[in-house]
């Protein structure tokens, strides 16, 4: 008991020499053993006294067991934030979650394109038939035939009917532009 | 730091995951660490709270200490911001100019005590300061003057030797003498 202590304060006043293993067992000890902590916390409140390095309401108060419990909580809450699925699983998962979450945003972007295309396609082939008055269309009438009037404004559905009708004139077009071309030397 | 240095080796063992070595730097240093939290911290009853605050900073900051400074002087810098954030968040201004960590040793912070609400604690406290010092002026001249030299001169023990003119055994066998008859009369009342 008494080598213990005498080592014990030899080992606060750093003056132990050339006993590296005596140091790491006595080390050992004392970090398990809660008689020889005691003792090695007396020992430093007797120098805190001497050096007037103490609080008159915190002489008789050991918060190292206060501190000890909220490390040991602070690396349970950790353990439990920290998932059992290890690192390259949840990157796989975040990796297929990613791919889908864009493919459905080029999906639902290549939706209401086609959409608007289409829209504007059925939208912009006003039949000549069904032109309303007070509207301004610019009547253009190119070489070849007929085409419908130019306008931003197509406030009306177009009918099957002005499509197809609309589809001949310009298979006409085409087949006269193909003989102009036979034609030529 | 040295290697032969406790504080060393401690954290050299928390590094290495040894969580338990942390409650000696806890049980070493916290009554310094009050000492320096008087100095911001005026009441009594968030001290205690403060200094935990403290610990577990340094705990959570040790993985990334080297070593370039004492440990002590790290705790200070340490303890001095987290007292200042104390401060912040109850809505005060930390006070304009600081005390380093070689003034705080000397620093007495009990005169910063407004609001004690422990007349018993501070009556038991006053009675163990006493018994220490009382104990220490009845020591045998040269068991006095050795655990005088290394605690208040924190002279090793080959200069203790060479001011005594004795081998360094007999310095360590002292020093060791004195503690003990200190803490005979100290260890009844802490136990009680």
């Amino acid at each position: 008991m008494k080598d213990n202590n005498e080592q014990l304060s030899t080992l606060i006043d750093n003056e132990i020499i050339d006993h590296e293993v005596c140091e790491s067992q006595l080390l050992d000890e004392l970090i398990t053993n809660k008689r020889q902590q005691a003792q090695f916390s007396r020992y430093h409140l007797v120098g805190d006294v001497m050096r007037g390095e103490v609080v008159d309401q915190f002489i008789n108060i050991d918060i190292s067991q206060q501190v000890m419990a909220r490390i040991e909580k602070q690396a349970e809450s950790a353990q439990v934030v920290t998932p059992d699925t290890p690192v390259y699983a949840m990157k796989e998962s975040n990796n297929i979650v990613s791919f889908a979450k864009r493919f459905s945003q080029y999906a639902i972007a290549a939706s209401v394109a086609g959409i608007v295309v289409l829209t504007s396609i059925v939208t912009s082939q006003p039949g000549i038939e069904n032109n309303e008055p007070g509207i301004e269309v610019l009547n253009t009438v190119p070489f070849g035939g007929a085409v419908a009037p130019v306008s931003l404004q197509a406030s009306h559905m177009q009918s099957k009917q002005a499509i197809k009708e609309h589809n001949e004139r310009l298979d006409a077009l085409l087949k006269d532009h193909q003989l102009q071309l036979q034609t030529q030397p | 730091m040295n290697e032969r240095d406790l504080d060393f080796q401690l954290i050299q063992r928390i590094q290495n995951g040894e969580q338990q070595a942390f409650t000696l730097l806890v049980k070493k240093y916290q009554n310094r660490v009050a000492n320096i939290l008087t100095r911001y911290v005026r009441n009594n009853g968030d001290i205690a709270d403060v200094a935990q605050e403290v610990f577990i900073k340094v705990f959570n900051s040790l993985p990334s200490f080297r070593g370039d400074s004492a440990f002590y002087t790290w705790l200070y810098r340490i303890t001095v911001n987290t007292a200042k954030n104390y401060l912040t968040s109850q809505g005060r201004r930390p006070p304009a100019s600081d005390i380093d960590a070689m003034e705080a040793d000397s620093y007495d912070g009990s005169d910063a005590l407004k609001e004690s609400d422990d007349p018993e604690g501070i009556l038991r406290s006053q009675e163990i300061k006493n018994v220490i010092l009382d104990t220490i002026k009845l020591l045998p001249v040269e068991l006095k003057s050795a655990i005088t030299l290394r605690e208040l001169e924190g002279m090793s023990y080959e200069e203790i030797a060479t001011i005594e003119d004795c081998p360094i055994g007999t310095v360590r066998s002292r020093i060791y003498r004195a503690r003990e008859a200190i803490d005979k009369q100290l260890k009844p009342l802490l136990e009680d």
